[in-house]
């Protein structure tokens, strides 16, 4: 595609109302109302749609224009909406049909940018065109409830946009993978719909940022968008595990949490044994999240996320209701360690095994024991008679690499 | 290494196991040798005897004539099925009439891998047998422990052990003090491997060899060992036995398995009373059978720290 630098919210943009994203309902509605003028000036003459941001208004209003082939007069924040400027720009308009003999649609966009000072008497002339429109009208704002609008609002058919599903929102994004040749992993999508709070426009953005020239997008090319400073959150969500009042209380803060589920776990790992100390309850504690590493496991062989309910059950619920949750004063939450220190590396673990291989062979051992009964005496012999080290590399066919592994001091 | 340059080549070198020794050399002499099993503890001689057996057998180029395979690094069904009859099928060429297979670590073979083989050392005894070397000889099915002949490998004595150190380092013109020579043995616990590693890496320092450097080098090459993770644990500081654990983990490169298979050795040498005994045993089996499973190595050890520090607590108080 040779579209690069156009931006996928124009690019994808519906051009059919049917291909807005989710709220159905409200759809149907402004369909209906539309129809209606067919018959004359319907009751009301305008609708106000309102609804958070990037929920797709301003996209179904002009998805809808386009289904009808209707001609759009549309004003929004960045013009003035004097008295003055809204009379010349809607007043005739309201009132005459189209110059090509297209029906028109008079759309107010961005409403909630309208200022008492900058656009004085703004309001009240939009509301006398709405009064006596021949033509319809659309409002368009996120907050319809503002008492600004209160007298603007009776002339007005309400039509609230609500935030589209989790999983309508992954539909939209594998849609447009699918048109861009991008194959996507549903936890790639699910991570951006997830972040996008139901904000289509911010979900497109994000993944354009993230896919765009790619053929394939995985989980760990999303990941890292993950907000990495989010310690109170994840301190707040371990106090309501940590201290909770009881079992379904400790489960919803997984709920509260944006943070990923393993990352969760292993925050809680570490954390235990400095919130609960009675031996009985750490071992109670450290038995519950045991087993949820044990379904964490299921999960991953079965590929079935449905274990994914007991994983959150045992680390959660299982590790409060395991102990007293007594608080012994103010304990600080601590960095799970194996994050930070990240663990033997894969390439070090591969290197491991062959040095190993090689030394069984040698000695007439398996593996599992040259690392456990021969490496050990190796790395000292390595680390402090390099001649003797020089004669067991060569015996052993030992590449500059692996002597340098096990010379190096742990 | 010395564990292979001293290593003996005929049956004539070996040390101690003389029972053992002279029945392998009647076999030599007859040119005939059963299916065996070789049991004991590691560094008793067990591979050595079997290499030795062959060298006796088949003479200076030996290797032509035998296979050695370790079942813990190829347990499955299919090396038996491949490897091990492909090799056990053709007929060597001169005077004996049969090729030998030693099977290292055979108690670790998996129960189908076991029931192939035994199929296999039937139906090919005309042109292979099989030397299976063991810790255990009771994790080898009966069906094929009915068809060995059974050896039974014991701890070297320590007069043997002794002479050994002395013969290396005089080969290796080293001096050794006589503490040296029993904080060797001391370690070592019979095992003529491990005797020879000490040896070695105390020799790599250059000084007279004394109870203090061999102290000093086990030290180095084992700075947290498992059961010090435990005792730390069963004395109640959860937080430090886990740092250990994530030292043996991360560090040394030791598996989760590694770990627990260590941990169940050292729970009946604990000084814990036998109910507690058993009841560790039990959690270890299960933290075994999850790490098979694919559970998170430290989470899991983890959790049997814990129960270790419950157990500690517990004893405390008499319960």
């Amino acid at each position: 595609m040779s579209s690069g630098f156009i931006s996928w919210i124009r690019k994808y943009k519906p051009k059919s109302l049917s291909e807005v994203v989710g709220n159905e309902e409200a759809k149907r509605k402004i369909v209906e109302w539309i129809r209606s003028w067919e018959k004359g000036a319907p009751g009301k003459r305008a609708i106000f749609i309102y609804g958070p941001p990037g929920v797709g208004k301003t996209a179904a209003v002009e998805a809808l224009a386009n289904d009808l082939k209707m001609e759009v007069i549309e004003s929004d924040a960045s013009t003035y909406r004097t008295e003055e400027a809204v009379k010349r720009f809607a007043g005739r308009a309201s009132q005459y049909g189209s110059l090509f003999g297209m029906k028109r649609l008079i759309v107010f966009d961005e409403l909630d940018g309208i200022t008492g000072s900058a656009d004085h008497g703004g309001l009240r002339e939009i509301t006398e065109i709405v009064k006596n429109s021949r033509v319809p009208v659309i409002l368009i704002a996120n907050d319809a409830y503002d008492p600004r609008f209160a007298v603007l609002r009776n002339y007005c058919l309400l039509i609230e946009f609500k935030k589209p599903s989790k999983s309508e929102v992954m539909r939209y994004l594998a849609k447009i993978c699918a048109k861009e040749g991008i194959n996507a992993d549903e936890a790639a999508l699910k991570f951006i719909a997830e972040r996008s709070g139901g904000d289509v426009r911010s979900a497109v953005t994000d993944l354009q940022a993230l896919a765009q020239g790619k053929t394939r997008l995985t989980y760990e090319d999303v990941a890292w968008l993950a907000p990495r400073d989010r310690k109170e959150e994840i301190f707040n969500v371990l106090r309501m595990i940590f201290y909770a009042k009881d079992a379904s209380s400790a489960k919803t803060a997984v709920n509260m949490a944006d943070v990923d589920l393993d990352m969760l776990f292993e925050w809680i790992y570490e954390n235990i044994p400095y919130h609960i100390k009675n031996p009985h309850e750490l071992a109670n504690a450290m038995d519950m999240l045991a087993k949820s590493d044990v379904y964490r496991r299921r999960v991953k062989e079965t590929q079935d996320w449905t274990f994914l309910r007991y994983v959150i059950d045992l680390m959660t619920a299982g590790v409060a209701s395991s102990w007293s949750r007594k608080s012994a004063g103010w304990t600080p939450f601590k960095f799970p360690e194996r994050i930070k220190k990240a663990s033997i590396s894969k390439e070090e673990r591969m290197l491991l095994s062959e040095i190993s291989r090689r030394i069984g062979r040698k000695c007439h051992l398996s593996s599992s024991r040259a690392v456990r009964e021969v490496l050990p005496y190796l790395r000292v012999i390595f680390q402090s008679n390099p001649e003797m080290a020089k004669g067991i590399a060569r015996w052993l066919d030992l590449t500059d690499e692996m002597v340098a592994y096990i010379s190096r001091e742990q | 290494m010395w564990t292979e340059k001293y290593r003996p080549r005929t049956l004539d070198e070996m040390v101690d196991q003389e029972e053992i020794v002279s029945r392998l050399k009647s076999f030599v002499k007859a040119k005939n040798v059963p299916h065996c099993i070789f049991a004991g503890p590691p560094g008793t001689g067990k591979t050595t005897a079997a290499l030795c057996l062959a060298h006796d057998l088949y003479g200076e180029n030996y290797r032509e004539y035998i296979m050695e395979l370790n079942a813990s690094d190829e347990r499955g069904i299919n090396v038996v099925r491949e490897t091990v009859k492909t090799f056990a099928r053709t007929k060597p060429m001169g005077e004996v009439t049969f090729k030998i297979l030693i099977l290292d670590e055979a108690d670790n073979m998996t129960e189908d891998a076991q029931q192939a083989l035994r199929r296999t050392m039937e139906r090919y005894s005309e042109t292979a047998r099989f030397i299976l070397i063991a810790n255990y000889s009771g994790r080898i099915i009966e069906p094929i422990q009915s068809r060995c002949a059974p050896f039974r490998f014991t701890y070297l004595s320590r007069e043997a052990v002794i002479e050994r150190i002395r013969y290396i380092c005089k080969g290796e013109n080293i001096k050794i003090l006589d503490d040296g020579i029993e904080a060797v043995l001391e370690i070592s616990e019979g095992d003529l491997r491990k005797t020879v590693n000490i040896l070695q890496t105390a020799a790599s320092l250059g000084k007279p060899i004394n109870a203090e450097i061999v102290y000093s080098v086990v030290g180095r090459a084992n700075p947290y060992d498992v059961r010090e993770m435990m005792l730390t644990a069963l004395n109640g500081d959860f937080i430090a036995a886990r740092s250990k654990l994530k030292e043996l983990t991360q560090k040394y490169g030791l598996t989760g398995m590694d770990i627990i298979k260590q941990i169940h050795d050292e729970i009946f040498r604990l000084n814990v009373p036998d109910k507690w005994k058993v009841k560790l045993a039990d959690i270890a089996g299960e933290v075994d059978y999850r790490l098979i499973q694919g559970a998170t190595d430290e989470v899991q050890l983890s959790a049997m720290l814990a129960k270790l520090v419950e157990a500690g607590y517990e004893i405390k108080r008499g319960l």
